[in-house]
């Protein structure tokens, strides 16, 4: 039952491998040829998302607004409906001029693209793109995520200092408080399905989440009360980790230029926004992987369509309500986010943490379910609203002039 | 029902029937995709001014007769009129240069209220860029001259107007000529007549 | 001799590259370690310290405790640094690039020699702790769920311990923090 398309890219592979070693090429050489191409793969795929990402976010929100996006940019003579835009975008940013402030930290200022890019890439190592597709299956594959996506925060940081603005610095701040605030709920959603699955290997949670119940209902983790808390949890975490709306006070153009990102342009900028990009699109995968099955696919006749095409279609669609948040929500306040994160998301992924742990030890039967929905449904509705009457639009005192 | 969030939820309801809907309800983009759509610009909008001609032979059909008002109350005085004249140096009803510098227009349609021969309208064309700073930007006589019917098609009631008018004039010309030929006839033949009659009273 | 040296890397090449994925993090965080404290400037002094953290992690990571090397990089460099550089940035935001002398109080010499003593102290504890003693276990990569059991049985205790303080210091915090909000 397996379609031979599923194992194409890992044969593929295998057969290059064996044709170098049949020209006695030694062992090791093959390990590090392996290791390249699958580095290669991996990251070319993703850069190739995010090029199609910039213009697809642009063309949904247009959509979203009742305009067209952009249609124009084609190759030759075709318009293509404007999916070359990115090569356009690039060539541009290519070719600006790349300006350094005199009294910015030159190595630093520098460094801070590099330092930004390298751990949005390194992350997508222990994502499982398919069945036994892990470029890199870690025994504690989530530990790692986390532990190199803290480079992020080091990078904001160099960058706001680097460029020697008040503003810039300012906007490094409110980022890294932004993304410090936001990463305890985000670990907690991912120790919730961590817990449940028994192990901290995303292969070992994906495989945790298959089969199907009752012969047609698939067993994700966010189809349970407890996994659909935490599903939210970790999916309002990473839109705040990313840096994307309603979270982007530190790279709106309204407040502070662009933030941490403002003396920077051309190339550097680009980096920047593929790392964000990157990053998005790492925390998306992992996302799928802990909450929406991986690779499994949804129906069991649905099996036939290989599994890297599921867990590829599953990031595209969080993607989509990525960019359809984007497209709904204004903007948060820093001090409405920072609130937002410590009240109101870190009592509820306590709450989802407990619900998970009663939903196990009650036997995951029925009355586990009951549970479980109330111990996260009874905090939910208290926070919810005791947060919405305390921003409530309330009649506004002066305290000092009277 | 309002649960906390519902107002999130509500609001993605709206973002998504306007996405969906985008692609199925035809009345919902309101972009017009320049240059392949042309927006449908007012019967009234003017950019700058052009000469009319009737028939089909542009010189011939001019209207412009080189009166060389328009030239005096041009407030930035951007156009610029030679009068032709004949082989022996006598004055013709007609220019042998006109020029307007549409650099320095600025479309207050004056030469065409204070032109008495219907001569000189305001065009409509927008796309008027060139590539050399000044020197296409000076149109002469022969871009200048547009026939009455594509006069017709871009000011339609205007148009109407004017030759309702102009027609009307002629019609009046023409009566009166008609009137003064059937009154030089009528003396004419009271002249006959009296010629006729003294000869017989004289009888 | 370098014919010999590239002989015996070429043997076995995937345990040199293994060799050399510990020494190189450990020369970088030597290094890195010097060079945060020699530094005039005290914001590139705090992020060499970082960079010094990240190739302690490295090195845990290649000696085979990949946990332990993981925690390190989240604690340290994601929440540790961070702290270090805010601390900086908000109470002496005017002294930063001011060329002041790096060395305060002993001096060079001063300081090499009470760096000195610390040194062998701390390798006469290492050396001499029960610890030496026990056997190399038989994997050096631990499963998580092992360490996970172990910190949840044997070490409990510790672990409540520093839990108990962690939240102290966080009520401790909040209520700093609180103080400033008088009408």
């Amino acid at each position: 039952m397996i379609n031979p398309l599923e194992r194409a890219p890992i044969e593929l592979l295998h057969w290059f491998l064996n044709l170098l070693g049949s020209f006695g090429v030694p062992q090791w050489i093959l390990t590090v040829v392996s290791a390249v191409i699958i580095i290669g793969t991996v990251i070319g795929v993703f850069l190739g998302l995010f090029a199609l990402m910039s213009v697809m976010e642009r063309k949904i929100l247009a959509r979203a607004q009742n305009r067209y996006g952009p249609n124009r940019v084609g190759f030759f003579r075709w318009r293509l409906c404007g999916l070359f835009q990115p090569v356009a975008d690039g060539i541009k940013m290519i070719t600006k001029e790349d300006l350094v402030p005199r009294t910015a930290d030159q190595v630093v200022h520098f460094l801070a693209p590099v330092v930004m890019l390298i751990p949005a890439l390194m992350v997508l190592a222990i994502l499982p793109y398919g069945r036994d597709m892990v470029p890199a299956d870690l025994n504690a594959g989530i530990l790692y995520f986390f532990a190199v996506g803290a480079g992020t925060e080091v990078a904001v940081f160099m960058a706001g200092w680097a460029s020697n603005n008040k503003y810039s610095v300012l906007g490094g701040m409110r980022a890294i408080a932004q993304m410090i605030s936001y990463e305890i709920p985000l670990v907690i959603a991912a120790i919730i399905a961590a817990m449940v699955s028994g192990s901290l290997s995303p292969s070992a949670i994906v495989a945790a989440q298959g089969g199907f119940a009752w012969g047609f209902l698939p067993q994700w983790f966010v189809l349970t009360p407890w996994g659909f808390v935490a599903c939210l949890l970790f999916y309002i975490a990473a839109l705040a980790e990313s840096n994307r709306s309603p979270f982007d006070l530190p790279e709106g153009e309204s407040e502070l230029v662009a933030g941490h990102l403002t003396e920077y342009s051309g190339f550097k900028y680009a980096i920047f926004f593929m790392a964000e990009y990157v990053g998005m699109f790492a925390v998306c995968g992992l996302l799928v992987t802990l909450f929406l099955g991986g690779w499994q696919a949804p129906l069991p006749f649905l099996v036939v369509v290989p599994t890297w095409c599921w867990f590829f279609g599953k990031i595209c669609f969080v993607a989509f309500t990525m960019v359809w948040v984007r497209a709904t929500l204004p903007r948060l306040r820093i001090d409405h986010m920072l609130a937002f994160a410590w009240k109101f998301l870190l009592p509820m992924s306590f709450a989802a943490f407990i619900s998970a742990a009663c939903w196990h030890y009650a036997g995951r039967g029925p009355l586990a379910w009951l549970l479980s929905l109330a111990i996260v449904g009874v905090p939910y509705l208290i926070l919810g609203t005791a947060f919405s009457n305390r921003f409530a639009v309330s009649r506004r005192t002066y305290q000092f002039s009277e | 029902m309002s649960f906390p969030g519902s107002g999130i939820v509500k609001g993605l309801a709206v973002t998504a029937r306007n996405f969906v809907g985008s692609y199925f309800e035809k009345d919902r983009l309101t972009t017009e995709q320049y240059p392949e759509e042309r927006p449908k610009l007012p019967e009234n909008s003017r950019s700058f001014p052009f000469l009319i001609f009737d028939g089909n032979d542009p010189e011939a059909g001019m209207r412009c007769v080189s009166c060389k008002i328009c030239e005096k109350e041009c407030p930035p005085q951007c156009i610029f009129i030679i009068q032709d004249r004949d082989a022996a140096g006598k004055a013709l009803k007609r220019p042998k240069v006109f020029d307007i510098d549409i650099s320095v227009c600025m479309s207050c349609q004056i030469c065409v209220e204070v032109c008495p021969f219907e001569s000189i309208r305001m065009d409509q064309d927008y796309e008027l860029s060139s590539f050399d700073r000044f020197g296409s930007l000076l149109l002469d006589k022969s871009k200048l001259l547009k026939s009455n019917t594509y006069y017709q098609s871009i000011h339609p009631t205007e148009a109407a107007e004017t030759d309702a008018r102009l027609e009307a004039d002629r019609k009046k010309k023409e009566a009166a000529a008609a009137a003064k030929a059937a009154a030089a006839e009528k003396a004419a033949a009271e002249k006959a007549a009296k010629a006729a009659q003294p000869p017989e009273a004289a009888k | 001799m370098i014919c010999d040296f590239l002989k015996t890397c070429c043997a076995d090449p995937m345990k040199f590259i293994g060799d050399w994925f510990v020494l190189l993090p450990a020369i970088v965080l030597l290094l890195a370690g010097g060079a945060a404290v020699v530094m005039r400037n005290l914001i590139h002094a705090a992020l060499c310290l970082t960079l010094s953290f990240i190739a302690l992690g490295i090195v845990f990571i290649a000696l085979g405790a990949e946990f332990v090397g993981f925690v390190q990089l989240l604690v340290y460099v994601g929440a540790v640094a961070m702290l270090i550089v805010f601390a900086i940035l908000l109470t002496r935001p005017d002294q930063l690039t001011k060329s002041g002398s790096a060395f305060s109080g002993l001096g060079p010499a001063g300081g090499a020699a009470v760096g000195f003593v610390a040194l062998v102290a701390l390798l006469g504890f290492i050396f001499t702790s029960p610890l030496a003693k026990k056997p190399l276990p038989a994997s050096a990569s631990a499963p998580v769920a092992d360490i996970g059991q172990a910190l949840m049985g044997d070490y409990v205790v510790a672990l409540l311990a520093i839990g108990v303080l962690l939240t102290a210091a966080l009520v401790g915090a909040a209520v700093i923090a609180m103080e400033d909000k008088q009408p």
